[in-house]
């Protein structure tokens, strides 16, 4: 790209107000959706010309400015000429909360464009930039990509304000950081670096942001594009930046250490440095009760598995290594396949063709008529193709376990990621055995842990191993288990302080303590004297877990 | 740029490999699967006989979904003849249209002709066939081993699985020893003790539905009784009765079944089931002479009794008895293995290797003969439980009041 487009001179707005005028005209083409209107005072002591695009500012919030400007223009006449009129408005009135002035010509330019009024004066060098922004957008929504059963359902919008804003709304911390960056010489898309002083790790910040800086491009339609310009390893098919539609993975990502990333007009935020297993980590783990969260956790890496290698291993044991089979078993399959005319591994690379076909059809038609890919698919696959003695029952049955499979890990990346190293494993175990299938696991397990995420192995912490941060890898241990942040994250401070696992109050004879004794002279509850009460008994050395809830220490 | 030209290279070994399949692979359709082999003496002198079973798989499983092309018949049984093992089998080749394939295969049946040949080539070749499992079942039959094999028997569809569970729930009649190949190597390799291998026969047993009159029409295999051997060729049979003394020996004995008279004047009988048996063979060497003790304790419980007295009178009669017959059932091994096959089948001289092993060295040459000269004596103790709830005899209430 060739660089002086991306810095052409800045042009400035002189004192004349008419080639002030003609400069952002001339500048805009006249595009239909320009609105210009040049107004006056009624003293005439003031004129000048006001721009928005229209669709992009809020009209009522013009009209309203346009009202104010017209009321003060009044009041101000007289008032210390000679002083940049612009100026003078800015310092005397107030009729928007964001109102700034730029002598640019640029900044007017692109304040236009983003939907705010840009108001040229007589007798100023300035432009007034009033934030007029209000577009229709969608509003919050569940997020469609990443569904959870317990959690909250708000995901991103193609806001960027809206989004940092459900971030901030999680997260009301001084040091939470928001800086801003306008990346795309065509798009000018305005990108946001999110991160927590004092927690996210050291030097992280200025390595995102030198990176982002040396992006040259001409438009950032979408998160990904700035992830494929950022990545470590752009040539590997892990994904080594996980991109999120839920702002409370974003805002647990901040809390441990990491940066997001978050790009104008698309709900996917940029979450860095990305690990492997936070691709298998669901919201709900954090948020169910943490048997449930790491049953369901180890239940997904069974399905990375499954999804990764059952087909490979069904091709390789039945054209290879038969005797690894359990007789019976032998029998069930040899018997599936007696009228099947293809060798295992083209009926697996047939099915497996014809299921991802399946699922991006379903992706791709229109809503109204998705749900006859399904029918047409799984007749087509599942019966048809057996009856006509074209593939065997078993490899339906592998292939479906391996799309469900595939289906529950939680981050859409990584699953893809896995469906595509399916082949070369099914193509090695079909024409290798064990020997095929054995090297192309090693090969990707070597890659993957060659590979890093700004900086950060990609297989931490499992490998190098990290034994504090074993408690949210394979289980996600209890909340007040969870003492230290991640070693990813800066700082000492923990995250839960000391004793924090609840217990029952101590007691002497909790019988006695619950139901109090009622003296036989008088009756009812009157009887029971509030120092009777359990929370309001000494305890032996500890204060008790109820004492300190109610008590609010 | 390194990267690049990796991937470039590892597509393209994917693509060749690709392109080369069928090297060596083969379907798990285009297998013979032998699930039982028989093995018989030649019609040719010096030849030998293999019959093997083989398995069709869409018979067996019947419609799954699939078109089945089943035949109808379950297995295929074909035999052909070599000089040896391996030539047998390759001559199977000229007419199985499958590649003939023996992982999956139950057990190996050995007719007695051929066993009496010795059986050292069977076993280095079914040791040095990387293919077959180690708890394959070995047996031999009185009978024919191709009619053995081809015999439809049991409730399987599968008779090779049909002697696979026959193996399985054997323990509960122990009247055979549960010999794999894996035993049979061991024994085979030992220098101590003989090898044994279960026998299965066909009896006429099966009831045909069609001729429900005519008992006995179709033939079922049995699995009862022991082929004893001396080094590698066979030398005698044991009965099923005679074979649970060795058991004892050779075995974790899981079960037996004991009936004895009431002796309380009735005619009838009291059965006894047998478990919780600790055996245990203590030998010693003095003044050259070699001594075994062996200790036998058993716990009994009545099952079924058709006595007329009472269990508590009966008690010690009947644990005496009992006792008595126990002493005599190993007594008798003992004595066929002293006396009548020399043959010491009772893992007795790897007890006394592993007591004695200097002394071992000295007499290992001809220990045989040192066997039957041992002195064995045998101690046997079976406790009696009853269930204590029934302690008359059943006898019918109309009965009991006219008394």
């Amino acid at each position: 790209v060739d660089s002086a487009a991306f810095h052409s001179k800045p042009i400035y707005f002189s004192n004349d107000y008419q080639l002030n005028k003609l400069l952002i005209e001339e500048r805009l083409g006249g595009s239909i959706d320009l609105e210009q209107r040049e107004f006056c005072s009624p003293d005439a002591s003031m004129s000048g010309v006001y721009f928005y695009i229209q669709g992009l500012a809020d009209s009522a919030e013009v009209a309203n400015t346009l009202k104010s400007l017209l009321v003060y223009s009044e009041q101000m006449a007289g008032t210390r000429s000679g002083v940049d009129s612009a100026t003078r408005f800015q310092s005397y009135i107030s009729i928007n909360s964001g109102l700034k002035l730029t002598p640019s010509l640029e900044d007017a330019i692109l304040a236009i464009l983003s939907g705010d009024t840009v108001i040229l004066l007589q007798d100023s060098s300035n432009a007034i930039i009033v934030s007029t922004r209000g577009w229709n957008s969608r509003s919050v929504d569940e997020p469609a990509t990443e569904n959870v059963v317990r959690g909250p359902r708000d995901g991103f919008t193609e806001s960027i304000r809206t989004n940092t804003a459900s971030v901030r709304r999680r997260i009301r911390d001084s040091n939470l950081r928001l800086e801003s960056m306008v990346i795309g010489a065509k798009t000018q898309t305005e990108i946001n670096i999110a991160y927590i002083e004092g927690v996210v790790k050291e030097g992280l910040v200025q390595e995102v942001r030198s990176r982002l800086q040396g992006i040259r491009i001409d438009a950032v339609l979408e998160s990904g594009y700035i992830e494929e310009l950022i990545e470590d390893s752009p040539l590997s098919i892990f994904n080594t930046i996980q991109s999120t539609e839920r702002p409370d993975k974003v805002a647990a990502a901040l809390l441990e250490g990491r940066v997001a990333i978050f790009v104008d007009n698309t709900p996917f935020v940029l979450i860095l440095p990305t690990f492997f297993w936070q691709s298998i980590q669901a919201p709900d783990d954090y948020y169910s009760r943490y048997y449930m969260g790491s049953f369901f956790r180890m239940l997904r890496y069974f399905a990375y598995v499954f999804s990764f290698t059952l087909s490979a291993l069904y091709v390789m044991i039945v054209s290879f290594h038969q005797e690894m089979i359990p007789t019976g078993l032998a029998l069930t399959i040899a018997s599936g396949r007696e009228v099947v005319p293809f060798p295992v591994l083209i009926e697996a690379l047939m099915m497996e063709f014809a299921f991802e076909l399946m699922r991006e059809a379903g992706l791709r038609m229109p809503k109204p008529i998705g749900s006859a890919v399904s029918i047409v698919g799984s007749l087509i696959i599942g019966q048809a193709a057996v009856q006509a003695g074209l593939v065997s029952p078993t490899i339906v049955i592998i292939v479906a376990i391996t799309g469900l499979a595939s289906f529950s890990i939680p981050n859409y990346n990584t699953s893809f990621s896995i469906r595509l190293l399916r082949f070369p494993l099914l193509i090695a175990s079909g024409t290798l055995g064990l020997l095929g299938f054995v090297a192309v696991v090693f090969a990707v397990l070597i890659h993957a842990l060659s590979i890093r995420s700004f900086g950060e192995p990609y297989m931490a912490p499992a490998s190098p191993f990290r034994p504090s941060d074993q408690k949210d890898i394979i289980i996600r241990v209890p909340w007040w288990k969870m003492k230290k942040r991640p070693t990813l994250a800066n700082g000492t401070d923990n995250r839960i302080g000391p004793d924090q696992m609840p217990e029952p109050p101590e007691s002497q004879d909790s019988r006695s303590d619950l139901f109090p004794p009622i003296p036989s002279d008088s009756s009812g509850l009157q009887a029971a004297e509030p120092e009777l009460l359990p929370m309001e008994q000494p305890t032996k050395n500890k204060q008790s877990y109820w004492f300190r809830r109610l008590s609010g220490k | 740029m390194t990267s690049i030209r990796f991937l470039t290279i590892l597509m393209s070994l994917l693509t060749v490999m690709f392109i080369l399949t069928g090297c060596g692979q083969r379907q798990i359709n285009d297998l013979a699967i032998v699930t039982a082999v028989g093995i018989d003496p030649g019609d040719k002198p010096n030849h030998v006989r293999i019959s093997v079973q083989i398995v069709r798989p869409a018979d067996i499983r019947g419609q799954t979904g699939a078109p089945s092309g089943g035949t109808g018949e379950p297995i295929y049984s074909v035999k052909a003849e070599g000089r040896t093992i391996f030539e047998a089998i390759r001559n199977l080749g000229k007419f199985s249209s499958r590649r003939v394939y023996w992982a999956h295969n139950y057990v190996i049946v050995m007719n007695e002709q051929y066993a009496r040949q010795g059986i050292s080539d069977m076993v280095d070749f079914f040791s040095r066939n990387h293919e077959l499992r180690m708890n394959t079942w070995v047996v031999v039959t009185p009978d024919t081993a191709s009619e053995v094999i081809s015999t439809i028997t049991g409730l399987e569809v599968v008779p090779g699985e049909a002697m696979d569970k026959l193996f399985r729930y054997n323990r509960i009649v122990s009247q055979a020893p549960r010999t794999n190949l894996m035993r049979l190597q061991e024994s085979f390799l030992s220098r101590t003790s003989q090898l044994i291998l279960a026998k299965v026969s066909l009896i006429p047993r099966g009831i045909s539905n069609k001729k429900p009159s005519e008992y006995g029409s179709i033939e079922q295999v049995e699995l009862s009784g022991t082929a004893i051997f001396r080094d590698d060729k066979m030398i005698g049979w044991l009965s099923g009765e005679e074979t649970r003394g060795l058991l004892f020996f050779v075995e974790d004995l899981q079960s037996g079944v004991m009936s004895i008279a009431c002796g309380d004047g009735s005619d009838g009988r009291a059965t006894f089931e047998l478990n919780e048996f600790q055996h245990k063979a203590q030998p010693s060497w003095e003044d050259n002479r070699i001594h075994f003790n062996i200790r036998l304790e058993v716990n009994a419980s009545l099952v079924e009794s058709g006595c007329q007295t009472s269990i508590r009178d009966m008690q010690a009669t009947w644990q005496k008895q009992l006792t008595e017959q126990l002493t005599q059932e190993v007594e008798h091994i003992i004595d066929l293995a002293q006396n009548k096959y020399k043959a010491d089948f009772l893992k007795l001289g790897e007890t006394f290797h592993n007591k004695y092993p200097y002394e071992w060295k000295t007499i290992q040459q001809q220990w045989d003969e040192q066997f039957s000269q041992a002195d064995i004596s045998v101690n046997t103790s079976v406790h009696l439980h009853t269930p204590m709830l029934i302690i008359k005899p059943m006898i019918s209430g109309k009965q009991e009041e006219s008394k």
